[in-house]
């Protein structure tokens, strides 16, 4: 266990270090933010602001979720790395356990800069209880993404990570209603998207303080799905 | 005594070579397996399954080593060097046969820091300095040496604090190598371990290793720098398509491919002549200059001179074990039915 934690300890530093996490987990949400947010407008019942907020907290949690460790896994499986790790004394699952640990650890950075810049710069007011609770459920919903990545990182080549990431992350951010609110067609689909109801949980919290079963199911729902596709690429991955 | 010239051997790259002889037959010599060996090959295969059919990787592989010994491993590319470390270090499995390390498991040995390895095709973190990557390898060995130690050892103290994807080739190559020692494990494989580095990183590299070797501690290295072999072994294992082909010490596979080469100048003399002197592998000639590869240089002189020949300008050099390996081996194939699939002499260069 000890050597498991070292790994771990080591792979949150470096994906710290990251300039691709800083830039599409960290930056990124900020600065749309920065230059979208600033607005007082009702949306779906909370104002922009909050909504935007919360909108970018989601962004930043799922693509640090989803990028980091789809395209490492894919990466480190090519160059070897894997393979010097099987030549120590860490444990079998060592290394996984070490990636979704890291992307646990790595994307709470993204929610509390994008609500750390929305209770400053922009003043937006909830009770502080729902503030920790949307930290929580935000960051709780973003895990689904790390499954993904996990099955993604053992299914394709570096190569072909990427595109397979960006084949998800669209749909993923625009159809969840991440980067501008859905009306319409566009909200019906939007709505069986776990990125559109871990944003939906978020300002339900603020306006009726409660968290829609609806939401929590069909993320559940994703959820199982991911990690159905990590445990089955995982396996083919070990067979070669 | 030779016999007919029976078979052809070319041991020149580019195949042109003169009339050729096939000399004495090589044994890969029995290494009984006591109880012990650090690393224990019984009868083992392994078979890949490409579009074109079957490819016998390794094929009925039996060797064992001691604990101790410095071993070479060498074997033209797709010999089954690669796919027989991976076996070794329990990367890969053998679909029949046995495999053991220290007696055990693979898995067991590695467990228990038993192994230090340098694998060819082994990669590095991204993102961290050259300090906390060895470092993680020092926690990740349950008796390492000291991390300035090895990075010194290594001769890579000096690149302690530079992010490792930044590093040159040959930088990473040290880098793996530190990796590979800083467990101190009795037995260190090393695949490929100096490709890469400068001549002078080289020399340190095979100075840390021989001290390692003096500690009592086995170290097996791949190369394809035949004289690093010639120097740094004790043993010198040779395979081609998966079986052993030759297993002594460098002298002794010399010896056995013919190890000397016997040249003259002897104008107008037949080719039927140099045929019958006994003791030839290799025979070459370029207008009046005849150059023989021999088994026995003096008993092959003698006889020359016995037939009443007298040549002039006589030079009897020792051949390398490059040009035996390039022997064994391409005899080796011309006997059964040339190299196997997509093998090829790499090191004819």
């Amino acid at each position: 266990m000890n050597s498991t934690i070292t790994l771990t300890k080591l792979d949150v530093l470096r994906v710290l270090r990251n300039t691709r996490y800083l830039i599409f987990a960290i930056a990124m949400p900020s600065v749309l933010y920065i230059a979208i947010g600033n607005s007082t407008k009702q949306t779906n019942g909370v104002e922009f602001k909050a909504y935007y907020m919360l909108a970018m907290a989601t962004y930043g949690a799922f693509a640090g979720a989803l990028m980091n460790n789809s395209i490492r896994i894919a990466t480190e499986r090519k160059t070897g790395w894997t393979r010097q790790l099987r030549l120590t004394s860490l444990p079998g699952g060592g290394y996984v356990f070490s990636k979704v640990v890291t992307s646990l650890v790595t994307t709470i950075p993204s929610v509390l800069v994008v609500f750390a810049l929305g209770g400053t710069v922009f003043g937006v007011h909830m009770d502080a209880w729902k503030w920790v609770a949307n930290a929580v459920v935000l960051w709780l919903a973003s895990m689904v993404f790390v499954s993904l990545a996990v099955a993604i990182g053992y299914r394709f080549d570096p190569e072909t990570a990427q595109p397979a990431v960006m084949l998800v992350f669209f749909p993923m951010a625009i159809l969840g209603g991440l980067w501008f609110p859905l009306e319409g067609t566009l909200d019906k689909i939007g709505k069986w998207f776990p990125t559109y109801q871990a944003h939906k949980l978020g300002t339900d919290i603020i306006t009726d303080g409660k968290i829609s079963m609806e939401s929590v199911g069909i993320i559940g729902g994703w959820a199982v799905l991911f990690a159905a596709l990590a445990v089955v690429s995982y396996r083919a991955a070990q067979d070669q | 005594m030779v016999g007919a010239p029976a078979a052809m051997v070319s041991l020149t790259a580019k195949g042109n070579a003169g009339p050729t002889l096939k000399g004495m037959p090589h044994m890969p010599r029995q290494t009984p397996s006591p109880q012990g060996a650090v690393v224990e090959f019984e009868n083992v295969s392994k078979t890949f399954h490409s579009p074109k059919g079957p490819v016998h990787a390794v094929n009925g592989l039996t060797m064992s080593m001691q604990a101790g010994q410095t071993i070479a491993f060498l074997g033209p590319n797709g010999a089954g060097k690669s796919t027989s470390l991976n076996m070794l270090l329990g990367l890969s499995r053998p679909d029949s046969g046995r495999v053991a390390l220290f007696g055990g498991t693979a898995a067991e040995a590695i467990k228990h820091g038993k192994v230090g390895a340098m694998l060819q095709s082994g990669g590095l973190m991204s993102d961290v300095t050259v300090q906390e990557q060895v470092q993680l390898w020092a926690k990740l060995h349950p008796r390492p040496i000291p991390v300035s130690e090895a990075l010194k050892r290594a001769n890579i103290a000096d690149l302690a604090d530079r992010r490792v994807d930044k590093l040159s080739g040959g930088q990473q190559q040290r880098v793996q190598f530190a990796m590979a020692i800083i467990g101190d494990s009795p037995l260190i494989v090393l695949d490929e371990p100096t490709t890469g580095m400068d001549v002078e990183n080289r020399q340190a590299f095979w100075a840390t290793m021989r001290e390692r070797a003096l500690e009592g501690k086995t170290v097996l290295f791949a190369t394809h720098y035949l004289e690093e072999a010639d120097q740094f072994a004790e043993r010198v294992i040779v395979i081609n398509k998966g079986r052993l082909l030759a297993d002594g010490t460098s002298a002794e596979i010399k010896a056995s491919a013919g190890a000397k080469r016997l040249s003259f100048r002897l104008p107008g003399v037949q080719d039927a002549a140099l045929y019958r002197l006994p003791n030839l592998v290799h025979v070459e000639r370029q207008a009046d200059v005849v150059r023989l590869q021999t088994s026995d240089s003096d008993a092959t002189l003698y006889a020359l001179l016995d037939a009443g020949l007298r040549p002039t300008d006589i030079e009897i050099q020792p051949l390398g074990l490059e040009q035996a390996f390039l022997a064994i081996t391409a005899e080796d194939n011309n006997h059964s039915g040339g190299p196997a699939d997509g093998a090829t002499l790499e090191a004819a260069r």
